[in-house]
């Protein structure tokens, strides 16, 4: 972000939420600004107990805090605004800080082992060997689907870029990604996990992101963070945020999204409505993320089985933390050429309505249309959160519905899936949980199964409703050809492989890792049709 | 509040007169341009209810692109034609504008319900659907009747209930639009299945345990649909079951009297005037039910008395030599 535009968008942010409790206020029963600013604290207390005490920015905000407690008690209603606005401003300082030593100094903290690999041996350049090499980088990934829509776009109003979320690498390859497209920085909201690796907070700059801290709990903050999304949007930046929230753990595509910040961009299209803007659109751009093996694959499955809804939102010890994990795997995947493959879906309007390369938005059938119909009431754009989380809801669906479209399949996928199916298969009724543990009766499949099966599934989802895209491994009618790759790809990263061939049979070894990739194919009603499995 | 009703059928014109009656300018869509200057010059409908006296705010037109220039439409065209209709006023309609449908059916073709069809052919998102036990007969009547108007979009719920509340016509709001359309559509089955049971003389011991146990059917469906079951113990699901089925005003319930007494569909369609939408929607829940593996006997036996060879004698035979079990098995309460 432009440094003019920093200290704009934290004035504009901090009145803008001081000014909406405000009004609230003026009609909400007493106490209504008391007990929001006590709401920040309490929150706030409850963290920094949990936190190092010794770090200076834990320090600095045990330090920020400690008045508040005396001056709540005597507070009149313009001290309890005044309150609001410093706990604001704390805050949006903390959000739009650049990495500075103070935040670095909390994630080596955080991190003990390992760092200096990554800060001496090796610059993030010369890991992903971009600087010289720009081209060699760019070998190993595959950009698809609407590129030059999506450029097109760019003139027309202001992108906000949606992809699946599987890894901590996702941010990095998309940043990499829209500059060899060569488009301007996306802003985004990094994790303060993330920062803990410097080859990713290096990143982080070039994303312009800010910085999202998922620790704090305080109403405030999230609504901070929102604000700071809609007012960069209506600055005209391009922004970027995962709409599944998190990493995903069972390894499918997102089958539901969250839609806090998904909605900020129809707040942003109603403010530049009203601000009489010349471009005021903004256009929502799905796109999917696919790896034939996921950095993080084995931390995430286990995740999600230890207690399907009750898995960590913020995981700090899985294989991103470990630097060494992070070269080995970027390694492995070069020598082996496994692209990484950045799929960009048809753009939609903030309502979810297709768009045109001029950037006009499309009814169901085609015709062109005024979006800004959707925000009027009595011929005059108004906010109404209430409409705007139903069309954010359908938005969200039409996300849904294209991560679908575009997930790009690849052979670790379709042979996990397949070899899950003949898992289950060969243990009717057995718990799924005791299944992926002891493996059941069968320790191997014949190769011949493992083909047919491979088979079976690729053309149940050629004959899908929405089917999704092959990856280019998959683009042979060679079923060994396919299997042996994915078996090969198994070998060379996990702990322990999926799975293995000897002889003329294929070991399932890593069973969670067959149900992590196989997930990938989930949302094609495969098991309905299919017959067993799921 | 300028208002359109689309479709000058018995229940389109009576919904328009209670908004007309409400003080509202109304819009009443027809394609039958002789039925709009019939009309405007009498203030009577030729065709439908054709005694009620129509208000002086109340205009027929053949216009459609008029007929979408109102902020609220009212969308009355039977299932089979809405897609026709609401295609070509796709052509005319601004995203402001709300489409509330008041057609108790399925798409045979898709299975797709009536708003899914409105939001597959137009811009427009602010959709409702309005259900419940409302005999347009009665209503016209001005004898007291209550409606639920669902919605997901608030401002549809606070319109229609603006225009269309009135001191004979209770307007319930709720937010199940799917609960509120598959409880509209599948009680016409069982209407027709207790017309089966007035036309033999059954009695009401038999017809309460066919409401209840297609009361369940219902539920059953809408719960794969996505419905909130407790809809269906509302106005658009018991109410509208316990409306149809009891009324022999019912056209549903004619179509199933007739069967009683040996006619076949092919003849009933023949001889009646108005579409009974029972004998589409059953196919629709049939193929839906089907593709889903659902279990619904009622809707199915009405299915297959309807629309393959089985007799009623068979048909009521089958489903009360069924193993009973839990009453409640498989629905999710």
């Amino acid at each position: 972000m432009r440094p003019e535009d920093k200290e704009r968008i934290q004035v504009e942010v901090v009145s803008r939420i001081v000014e909406r409790h405000s009004q609230r206020a003026r009609t909400a029963p007493e106490g209504y600004l008391e007990s929001l600013v006590n709401d920040t604290l309490y929150h706030e207390r409850l963290r920094l107990e949990k936190e190092n005490s010794k770090l200076p920015r834990i320090k600095a905000d045990k330090a920020f805090y400690r008045p508040f407690r005396k001056r709540l008690s005597h507070a009149s209603g313009s001290d309890l605004q005044q309150m609001l606005e410093e706990q604001s401003r704390h805050f949006i300082e903390e959000i739009t800080g650049h990495f500075d030593d103070q935040v670095y100094r909390v994630a080596t903290a955080a991190i003990p082992t390992g760092l200096g690999v990554l800060t001496h041996a090796m610059s993030p350049w010369r890991l992903l060997a971009l600087k010289d090499q720009r081209s060699s980088m760019s070998d190993h990934m595959e950009i698809q689907g609407e590129v030059d829509h999506v450029r097109a776009l760019q003139e027309k109003g202001t992108l906000v870029v949606v992809p699946t979320h599987s890894s901590n690498l996702d941010s990095i390859v998309i940043g990499f990604v829209w500059h060899l497209m060569g488009m301007p920085p996306l802003c985004y909201g990094a994790g303060l996990n993330l920062f803990s690796n410097p080859m990713m907070s290096f990143f982080m700059h070039n994303l312009g992101a800010y910085k999202v801290d998922r620790r704090k709990g305080a109403g405030l903050y999230k609504e901070l963070l929102k604000e700071y999304a809609t007012c960069s949007m209506e600055m005209g930046y391009h922004n970027l945020f995962f709409p599944g929230g998190t990493r995903s753990r069972s390894g499918a595509v997102e089958p539901r999204l969250k839609k806090g910040l998904l909605g900020t961009s129809i707040g942003a299209y109603v403010g530049n409505l009203l601000a009489g803007k010349a471009r005021p659109n903004l256009y929502v751009v799905p796109c999917t993320l696919s790896y034939k093996l996921v950095l993080e694959g084995e931390t995430l499955i286990g995740d999600h089985l230890k207690a399907v809804g009750k898995s960590r939102y913020i995981i700090e010890d899985d294989e991103f933390s470990r630097p060494r994990k992070i070269l080995h795997f970027m390694n492995n995947l070069i020598s082996l050429d496994a692209r990484i493959i950045v799929r960009f879906s048809k753009p939609l309007d903030v309502f979810g309505n297709r768009v045109d390369p001029e950037g006009h938005s499309l009814d169901p059938r085609g015709r062109r249309i005024e979006p800004q119909h959707y925000v009027m009431r009595d011929g005059v754009p108004v906010y109404d959160g209430q409409r705007d989380a139903q069309y954010t809801t359908e938005t969200a669906a039409e996300i849904v519905r294209a991560f679908h479209r575009d997930n790009v399949l690849m052979s670790t996928h379709v042979v996990a899936h397949a070899l899950y199916r003949l898992l289950r298969a060969a243990n009717p009724g057995m718990d799924i949980y005791r299944l992926l543990r002891s493996g059941g009766e069968m320790p191997s499949f014949p190769m011949g199964d493992v083909h047919a099966e491979t088979e079976r599934v690729l053309t149940a989802l050629k004959e899908a409703d929405n089917p999704p895209q092959f990856g280019p491994d998959l683009r042979t009618t060679d079923t060994q050809e396919i299997v042996a790759d994915a078996l090969k790809h198994f070998a060379i990263y996990h702990t322990q492989p999926a799975a293995r061939r000897r002889g003329d049979r294929v070991f399932h070894e890593d069973r969670n890792l067959l149900l992590y990739y196989g997930n990938r194919l989930r949302g094609y009603d495969l098991g309905r049709r299919m017959g067993g499995a799921r | 509040m300028n208002v359109t009703v689309i479709g000058a059928g018995s229940w389109g014109t009576t919904l328009a007169k209670v908004i007309g009656e409400n003080g509202h300018q109304v819009l009443l869509w027809s394609r039958d341009r002789d039925q709009c200057t019939a009309i405007n010059k009498s203030h009577r409908n030729p065709r439908y209810l054709k005694k009620v006296k129509l208000p002086a705010t109340l205009k027929a037109t053949h216009d459609l692109e008029r007929a979408c220039s109102s902020q609220l439409i009212v969308q009355v065209v039977p299932s089979h034609g809405t897609r026709r209709v609401v295609r070509r006023m796709g052509e005319h309609l601004r995203g402001d504008q709300m489409i509330v449908h008041a057609t108790k059916g399925i798409e045979i073709e898709t299975g797709k319900r009536m708003s899914q069809v409105i939001r597959e052919e137009t811009c427009v998102r602010k959709v409702g659907v309005l259900s419940g036990p409302n005999l347009a007969g009665e209503l016209a009547q001005r004898k007291p009747a209550g409606t639920l108007v669902a919605s997901k979009f608030k401002e549809v719920l606070e319109v229609s209930a603006a225009v269309l509340h009135s001191p004979y016509f209770r307007v319930y709001s709720g937010d199940d639009v799917i609960g509120a359309e598959v409880g509209g559509a599948f009680k016409n089955i069982i209407a027709v299945a207790a017309g089966i049971c007035d036309g033999l003389q059954l009695g009401d011991n038999t017809k309460a345990l066919l409401l209840t146990r297609g009361l369940r059917e219902m539920a059953m469906l809408g719960d794969t649909m996505g419905a909130q079951v407790v809809t269906f113990g509302g106005l658009a699901g018991i109410g509208d079951l316990m409306c149809t089925c009891a009324s022999t005003l019912s056209r549903n319930h004619q179509v199933g009297e007739r069967l009683a007494v040996g006619q076949r569909r092919t003849q009933i369609e023949k001889e009646m005037d108005m579409v009974a939408e029972g004998i589409k929607t059953s196919r629709a829940i049939h193929a839906y039910a089907t593709h889903k593996g659902l279990e619904l006997p009622i809707a199915e036996t009405v299915y297959r008395l309807l629309h393959s060879r089985l007799g009623v004698k068979r048909g009521i035979e089958e489903l009360m030599s069924r193993p009973a079990g839990d009453e409640f098995a498989e629905l999710h309460l």
